[in-house]
């Protein structure tokens, strides 16, 4: 084929790919708009660095594109975007499991130590809000992960499919982590 | 005591409070809690301690994030890249098949005038001298900043350029039409450098040669580098900075350097 045909059909195909992004492409980035500070949180709540962070996060919407692309179900994106960012994040501390410096749970650093005074921030600078930061850093990996995604905003259906638990598991670590913290403020 | 084994369990009242129970126990949780004082002050006590867990996460929010739009537009152009690419791994057509596959999914008149327009600049981008194929496109790269603290930029966090993710190199060299270039000859620079506030943004990213020029890439690096230190001891603003560089690096280098040549002579890659 005469070559200066071929590279105009190829720029054609190429241009036309880049004026118009697709309906799903648009809804893919609105739900990045919407997750992603969340999801880079989460990831980073793994000790990672800002930079595998973001790498996850765009992972996962790449990996969402995916799963929208190929008709898989559209019910509780939110629990399934949590569960990959988990996943891949977990995946990824493996590997740089070398590095000791790394964080044992999403609460156990990243606290300001002196957030200062708000007004509707009852627990601020007070002993007592030292107690329950203690209280919560000291429990395990998995109940703190469970009061976090809960945090957030999952359903317990969620939070057992990010976490690979049951129902049954998510439930007894969040009444277990809250009594905890109840115990800490002396209830 | 008998009355004690009647009031509800913790978890009871945890799955009451988020809205977990299947309706029936729902009710009964609900009857309980309507005439028992105790029990209802344990779910008081278990709101609290819900409310004082959502203080201390949205205080574990407060980290600064970095700006999402340039992890947006990365994420645009890779989606597009996904987009394009077959769902499934289908059995090779020949090219041209592929190529007529495309043109012939619909009329794509916009296409085609943008691709006439494409091939119109690439037929003068190659005419034209090697100084000017030193630099971007002004149409396809005009340089994107991204919202940035001067104190970041000079910690050293942003010294180095990172790396442009293969995806993203294929993108630019697409977006040139360079699609079978050899690796290595060119560079998929970043027009602003990170460590000037550049984003990562496909309009900030172009194919530099190694080769062909005395202005090439190496010699790029030495100007941002200058300029980098220009600006982190107070020297030149920032905003001077990119600006110049991305309106012009061969005349910025020339200004910046008090030369008509690279300073160091790099030799241009075989």
């Amino acid at each position: 084929m005469d070559s200066t045909l071929s590279a105009l059909l190829r720029a054609a195909a190429q241009a036309d790919r880049l004026s118009k992004a697709s309906p799903l492409e648009e809804e893919v980035v609105r739900l990045f708009d919407q997750f992603r500070d969340r999801l880079l949180r989460y990831a980073l709540s793994f000790g990672l660095s800002m930079e595998d962070g973001e790498e996850i996060v765009q992972e996962v919407f790449l990996a969402l594109f995916q799963h929208l692309q190929r008709g898989k179900p559209r019910q509780n994106l939110g629990g399934w975007v949590f569960r990959v960012t988990h996943n891949l994040a977990l995946k990824q501390r493996e590997q740089s499991r070398r590095n000791p410096q790394i964080a044992l749970g999403p609460y156990e650093a990243g606290l300001p130590v002196d957030p200062g005074p708000g007004p509707e921030d009852q627990l601020a600078g007070s002993e007592r809000e030292e107690r329950l930061q203690k209280a919560l850093r000291a429990l395990p990996e998995q109940d703190q992960r469970c009061l976090y995604l809960r945090a957030e905003g999952l359903r317990y259906r969620e939070i057992a499919d990010a976490l690979g638990m049951s129902l049954g598991s998510v439930s007894m670590s969040l009444g277990r982590s809250l009594a905890r913290l109840g115990r800490a403020d002396g209830r | 005591m008998p009355y004690e084994d009647a009031h509800l369990s913790d978890q009871e009242l945890l799955l009451a409070a988020d809205g977990e129970l299947a309706p029936r126990s729902a009710r009964r949780v609900n009857a309980h809690l309507a005439h028992c004082w105790a029990c209802r002050a344990r779910m008081a006590g278990m709101e609290t301690s819900i409310a004082d867990l959502v203080r201390l996460h949205r205080r574990s929010l407060d980290a600064p994030l970095p700006p999402a739009s340039s992890s947006r537009a990365l994420l645009k152009a890779r989606l597009s890249e996904l987009a394009a690419a077959p769902l499934a791994p289908a059995p090779q057509r020949p090219r041209w098949q592929g190529w007529f596959g495309n043109i012939g999914h619909g009329p794509r008149i916009a296409g085609i005038a943008m691709a006439l327009a494409a091939l119109m600049f690439l037929v003068s981008y190659d005419r034209t001298s090697p100084e000017a194929r030193a630099v971007p496109a002004t149409r396809l790269t005009p340089g994107a900043t991204r919202r940035v603290a001067l104190k970041d930029l000079c910690s050293g966090q942003y010294s180095k350029n990172s790396q442009v993710i293969p995806v993203v190199q294929r993108q630019v060299f697409a977006r040139y039409g360079l699609e079978n270039v050899e690796p290595g000859a060119y560079e998929v620079d970043y027009l602003i450098t990170p460590a000037l506030g550049g984003a990562d943004d496909i309009r900030n990213l172009w194919p530099q040669p190694y080769s062909s020029t005395i202005w090439n890439a190496a010699v790029k690096d030495e100007l941002e580098d200058r300029l980098h230190t220009m600006v982190c001891s107070g020297d030149l603003d920032l905003a001077s900075a990119q600006r110049d560089i991305a309106r012009d690096w061969i005349g910025a280098y020339k200004k910046y350097f008090h030369t008509d040549r690279p300073v160091s002579s790099y030799p241009a890659k075989p």
